[in-house]
């Protein structure tokens, strides 16, 4: 073989390593669109009251999480791990980030699901349909739906590392769905409906600012994904 | 600041093992990750299988390098990870070579 270019090769090798660490390329894309379908889902009560057999279709969008999940894993494995795998070094700076933003998302899911339980408990919730009765109540088995999300994927895991991220997405889906029941299917008590002042406006402000957000980390998931997925049949291309 | 002229006789004390193409390839790979599988190795490299298994068998009797092997399912699968020696040894060929090779724009 000829004298390699050293730096191409360690650079080749970096960015290949990306690939099974912190990018995820057409997952990431995925994610970010089955984010936006969500977000402008949960706004409209006719598309979630909407029915797909002869069950509604929230009761499928329940499972996208755990979807997400299977085929960021399968993914993974079908498109980025081609050439063999390889474990990239760690990043202390990329590490903490992370841990910073999966601390911080954690803590505001917890925050609103324990609002929602003290709204319960105070009765200015009820569980029942909400939207003006425009979507009927979930069936009770989508409540047992948490302990499905513990299920561990050992085909997806190798490792500590892996079934710690495993247990952090987990917890997070856990997490998630606990407010969307919470908020979805608690409808305000009647006497209370008009009763919530600026609590109520504040609510209704943080919820449309927390939807923009939704829709704007979906757009620039779905972008970034596919540039790097685009990034990724590059480098391979580069492979001698 | 000027860098000494080195001694010239110190080219030939640069680290073989390090020194040959093929084996500074692999160890260039091998210290910008943690484990790489034989299969990476053999496609980033351009070596045929025989001629990989050959350089990185001596760079693991140099103590360069660790080979882990282990089974996905039923697939057995080699992977390779650099040693701190390893590293310090490719740390200091490319100090020396540095130091040996002229300064740009000088022939």
């Amino acid at each position: 073989m000829t004298t390699p270019d050293l730096d191409a090769l360690a650079a080749l090798t970096r960015d290949y390593a990306a690939f099974q660490t912190r990018k995820s390329g057409l997952a990431t894309a995925l994610g970010g669109l089955l984010a936006v379908v969500l977000a402008v889902g949960s706004l409209s009560p006719l598309f979630m009251g909407a029915r797909l057999g002869h069950r509604l279709l929230l009761e499928y969008l329940v499972w996208t999480p755990l979807l997400w999940l299977l085929l960021k894993g399968l993914l993974a494995r079908a498109l980025y791990r081609g050439a063999g795998s390889v474990k990239a070094l760690p990043d202390g700076a990329y590490e903490r980030r992370r841990w910073f933003w999966i601390f911080g998302l954690a803590m505001f899911l917890l925050a609103v699901g324990l609002s929602g339980l003290y709204a319960f408990a105070r009765g200015l919730l009820q569980a029942g349909a909400a939207h003006d009765a425009c979507v009927p109540a979930p069936p009770l088995w989508l409540l047992a739906m948490p302990p499905v999300y513990l299920l561990a994927m050992p085909w997806a895991i190798r490792g500590i590392e892996e079934a710690r991220a495993y247990a952090v997405l987990v917890g997070q889906s856990v997490l998630w769905l606990l407010p969307f029941f919470l908020f979805y299917f608690g409808a305000p008590t009647p006497p209370l409906k008009t009763g919530w002042g600026l609590l109520g406006d504040l609510f209704g402000v943080g919820i449309l600012v927390l939807w923009y957000l939704i829709m704007v980390w979906g757009a620039l998931a779905m972008v970034r994904g596919w540039k790097e997925h685009r990034d990724f049949r590059k480098l391979l291309g580069t492979l001698p | 600041m000027t860098r000494p002229n080195p001694d010239p006789r110190s080219i030939l004390d640069l680290d073989r093992m390090v020194h040959e193409p093929a084996r500074l390839a692999i160890l260039t790979v091998l210290a910008a990750a943690e484990e790489v599988a034989f299969l990476f190795l053999q496609k980033v490299t351009g070596l045929s299988k025989g001629n990989l298994s050959s350089h990185t068998q001596k760079l693991e009797a140099a103590g360069f390098l660790e080979t882990v092997k282990a089974f996905q399912g039923r697939i057995p699968s080699t992977t390779f990870r650099i040693t701190e020696e390893g590293r310090a040894a490719l740390q200091a060929y490319h100090r020396q070579l540095r130091a040996l090779l002229p300064k740009e724009g000088k022939p």
